[in-house]
């Protein structure tokens, strides 16, 4: 593939990384002058079988090497440690102008190239326990290209924060990808909006174009667009997840159909407001959920007509009782009560059970992109991801008190006076 | 855009209709009761007066708590209905300090509009009253006017009652004043039309003497002329009262004589009315305060703040009036050097400077009250506070305090049921009494099924097709309309966040 290689270099300069900001920043006050941490708390919420009631987890060189019972006190004291929560559709704004302006299918670029590590909202996010995301080109193409995960701290490069490159090719179906197109028409010169698709049904046969151009290469062995017929290629043989923004119940429909028409394997259905209303459709193609953030009113904000969008409390149950793989968003949520700590709690309250819902912000993401080895849960030797909680998590009483970063404490349960 | 909005508007509208069904139930078992007798039980009741009962006992008569204690302590009486139980807490109600929820379109376009009254604008069947219920709300003061510059009378009602003489609890209860700069217009104009409002109102009761003093009876005769009420109580006159500015030989004026535009702000003058006084920035704060304090009302002020007024507490602590937190509960800020962001969570700094506070749900359905003190206790009140600034404060702040905020013998029998503790995402509201009636109950709100699981209740579902057709409809005739601004539908939604800048209310 085309892409930088940057996966090669990634565990070198992470370390570097955390070295250098480790003087810097945080590395006050660690057990041994170095980003080694021993963690108490009440309760250890590992996402990875059942919570430890008192118990340590130790940390060293970023990396998790220790979960066990007991140990009576250790340098961080919690009420209860999560894993470092995860969102694939997070709030970073990488704004228009990484819209692909000269196609609405992009296959090869990847978001790394439009992302902007300087904004103010990767601190929010990571203040809010959020550790990982997936970032995306904005939807406004048919196909807008690669997604990469990679964490909300550290140094600002894409090679310091990378925890996997490649893990999703983005995708839309519904009105949003042909907004702002239209057909030419009277005396107007031509610009830049005349251009095609322009309606729901041109989205979709954009779709279906790409594909059957992909699958037809394949067989005559003929290709007129390599990277093209290399990713979809991928997605076909389940080694690259499509992540389809899909908002209405017919976007949702949509996605499913062109699933099962082309035999794509994986697939996560992102912003999926209205999946719940097609539970049995979704649970039979297997695709992966990810909700948008609920609202106490029931009435959603996003999209064009925002009443009409309607996400109950009770959806991520409905659909985690069916079996279908659920992850949470707080998508813009930055403030106070709005977070991804917040939607939690909102499906909790719509009736998800505690470890459901700390799955669906930590390893159900981390599993839908295949980053689950490295982070999404308390397990030993995976990233020191860590968030410490004043009380039960997700409850709006209880507050993010500590986060860990690759073992970095980027916020401090002491408080400011150490 | 615009387009989009009368659809919302519209949708809104039609859904109202379809829910009307629902809340003439809710309405139909509210008629239903009568102001008798009823005992709450409850497995806790947190009274927000000194300590929480376990297994206690609540004794309604007549609208009022005649007893509350522990089960064994108080004798129910034998022919009184009894609700609760040992899973339920009881709850005194949240109050909601200031909203302008539950009205039709505020903000009229008058600067100085004080005879306008909120009376005429309430909706009963407002979606918003029935979350009021559903979160647990009691009591709700609605003010509007902060795009004007002086609002409105605003009103104190109970969410409950098909009427707005059935929803109320206190009627012409205080005017709203703004020093947030109307639509279009500078601070220091906005500034200048509120100094004028109570300039004009000097010169007019001037002129009023002086024109009596040259001819008797003449305000009398130009009042009737007007079709005034100057009969009674309104033949006579008064001296002008108050501890500000005052106009001589008033006395000899009929008060029925002065007109409707002029009689509110005199109510003002002389201490009659509260006055919400919304500060939408740290420097509308001070101005506020000298107003209100040349006009001798700065003792019935409330200031109706936005987050980031938390940098004028020093001066409001200085003023000693209270405040209610309209804005978010952390203000977030960024140094325009460093690009590093500071967070303030407000009421702990209007803790620390002694200035009495209520917080509001920022007129926004999202952040009621319940969630509101949860989030206030997670980001570092005490809880007793965070109970506090949404119950008792309120009620102190409002005058109420005889009726509402707590539960004690003599104040109304507003009792909540949760099914848990209040600030718990998992604890619902399963029952609302208020002043004694049975007015809420989760087993039959359909609408709240509806939030919760997506159903539908029969009879209630738009009959429309499916929302996805339209918004591609009238997304395409936004196309039509705007052909220049075309390559806004790829920004919108690229913008910094825009949280609702403009205050309504």
């Amino acid at each position: 593939m085309k892409e930088l290689s940057i996966r090669a270099l990634q565990r070198s300069a992470t370390t570097i990384a955390l070295s250098v900001l480790a003087t810097g920043v945080a590395g006050q006050g660690a057990d041994d002058g170095k980003d080694d941490w021993t963690l108490h708390a009440q309760h250890i919420y590992t996402a990875a079988g059942d919570a430890i009631e008192g118990g340590t987890v130790r940390v060293e060189n970023g990396k998790i090497v220790s979960v066990r019972s007991g140990g009576g006190s250790g340098a961080l004291e919690a009420f209860a440690i999560t894993p470092g929560m995860i969102d694939l559709t997070p709030g970073i704004d990488m704004g228009h102008v990484s819209v692909e302006q000269s196609t609405e299918a992009v296959f090869g670029q990847s978001a790394a190239l439009g992302l902007d590590l300087f904004s103010y909202r990767w601190d929010r996010i990571l203040k809010s326990g959020v550790t990982t995301v997936m970032a995306s080109a904005p939807d406004y193409n048919v196909f807008s290209g690669l997604s990469l995960c990679l964490k909300t701290g550290g140094e600002k490069t894409i090679s310091a924060r990378l925890v996997k490159q490649d893990v999703a090719l983005r995708a839309a179906v519904g009105t949003q990808p042909s907004s702002g197109n239209r057909p030419p028409r009277g005396s107007e010169p031509l610009n830049f909006y005349f251009r095609r698709p322009t309606t729901r049904m041109g989205v979709e046969w954009l779709f279906r174009k790409s594909y059957y151009d992909t699958i037809s290469a394949q067989q005559s062995g003929d290709s007129d667009n390599r990277v093209r017929d290399d990713i979809l290629g991928k997605t076909l043989l389940g080694q690259l997840p499509l992540a389809v923004k899909a908002m209405a119940t017919q976007d949702v429909r949509t996605a499913i159909f062109l699933k099962e028409e082309f035999g794509i394997q994986r697939m996560i259905l992102t912003h999926a407001v209205e999946a719940w209303r097609e539970p049995e459709l979704v649970q039979r193609s297997g695709v992966g959920v990810c909700l948008p953030p609920f609202r106490a009113s029931g009435r959603h904000p996003d999209g064009f007509a925002n009443d009409a969008y309607f996400l109950p409390l009770q959806a991520a149950k409905d659909l985690f009782d069916l079996g279908v793989p659920i992850a949470l968003s707080a998508q813009d949520g930055s403030e106070a009560g709005s977070r991804l700590g917040n939607q939690a709690g909102f499906a909790i309250r719509g009736g998800l059970s505690f470890e459901a819902a700390l799955a669906a912000v930590t390893i159900q993401p981390a599993s839908m992109v295949a980053i689950d080895e490295t982070v999404g849960s308390i397990e030993v030797g995976k990233d020191a991801d860590l968030v410490l909680w004043s009380g039960m998590p997700f409850e709006p009483t209880s507050q993010i008190i500590g986060v860990l970063l690759d073992g970095q404490l980027v916020v401090d349960p002491r408080g400011d006076s150490e | 855009m615009n387009s989009n909005m009368k659809t919302q508007r519209g949708i809104q509208r039609s859904r109202n209709t379809f829910f009307f069904a629902a809340l003439i139930a809710l309405g139909a078992t509210l008629s239903a009761q009568t102001d008798g007798k009823i005992v709450v039980e409850a497995g806790r009741i947190i009274t927000l007066a000194g300590e929480d009962i376990e297994n206690g006992v609540i004794v309604i008569d007549n609208g009022r708590i005649t007893a509350i204690g522990p089960a064994g302590e108080i004798e129910k009486p034998w022919d009184a209905p009894v609700v609760g139980g040992p899973a339920f807490t009881a709850f005194p109600g949240f109050i909601e300090a200031h909203t302008s929820s539950g009205m039709d379109r505020p903000n009229e376009n008058f600067e100085v509009a004080p005879f306008l009254d909120i009376r005429d604008s309430i909706d009963p069947v407002s979606y918003y009253f029935e979350d009021c219920l559903r979160w647990g709300i009691t009591t709700i003061n609605v003010q509007q006017g902060a795009g004007c510059v002086i609002g409105a009378r605003g009103m104190v009602v109970r969410p409950v009652g098909m009427t707005v003489e059935e929803m109320m609890v206190r009627p012409k209860y205080g005017l709203k004043i703004s020093a947030i700069p109307k639509r279009g217009k500078s601070r220091s104009t906005q500034m200048q039309s509120l100094r004028y409002a109570f300039d004009d109102l000097r010169r007019y009761l001037e002129g009023l003497v002086e024109k009596e003093r040259d001819e008797r009876g003449q305000a009398r005769r130009e009042a009737l002329f007007q079709g005034r009420d100057v009969e009674g109580e309104k033949n006579k006159g008064r001296a002008m009262g108050g501890t500000a500015w005052k106009v001589d030989g008033l006395e000899i004026i009929p008060r029925g004589a002065i007109d409707e535009k002029h009689e509110p702000l005199l109510d003002l003058v002389e201490g009659r009315y509260m006055i919400f006084f919304h500060c939408g920035s740290p420097i509308d704060v001070p101005h506020a305060i000298e107003i209100a304090e040349t006009n001798g009302f700065l003792e019935r002020t409330v200031l109706v703040l936005d987050e980031d007024c938390w940098k004028a507490a020093d001066a409001i602590a200085k003023a000693g009036v209270p405040v209610i937190l309209d804005g978010g509960l952390v203000d977030q800020r960024r140094d325009p050097l460093t690009g590093e962001e500071r967070e303030t969570f407000v009421p702990e700094v209007f803790e620390e400077k002694g200035i009495t506070y209520a917080i509001s749900s920022e007129n926004w359905n999202d952040r009621s009250l319940w969630y509101q003190a949860a989030l206030a206790t997670g980001l570092g009140l005490s809880r007793d506070k965070a109970l506090a600034a949404v119950t008792r404060t309120p009620a102190e702040i409002l005058g109420l305090s005889d009726d509402v905020g707590t539960l004690e013998v003599g104040k109304f029998g507003n009792v909540c049921l949760f099914t848990g503790d209040p600030l718990s995402v998992t604890t619902w509201v399963d029952k609302v009494v208020i002043e004694g009636r049975p007015v809420y109950d989760r087993a039959d709100d359909v609408r709240n099924r509806h939030l919760l699981e997506g159903v539908t209740p029969q009879g209630t579902a738009p009959p429309v097709a499916d929302e996805g057709d339209e918004h591609d409809g009238d997304h395409e005739e936004e196309h039509q309309d705007e052909d220049e601004d075309h390559h806004e539908d790829k920004d919108e939604e690229h913008g910094e966040e825009h949280q609702d800048e403009e205050k309504e209310g």
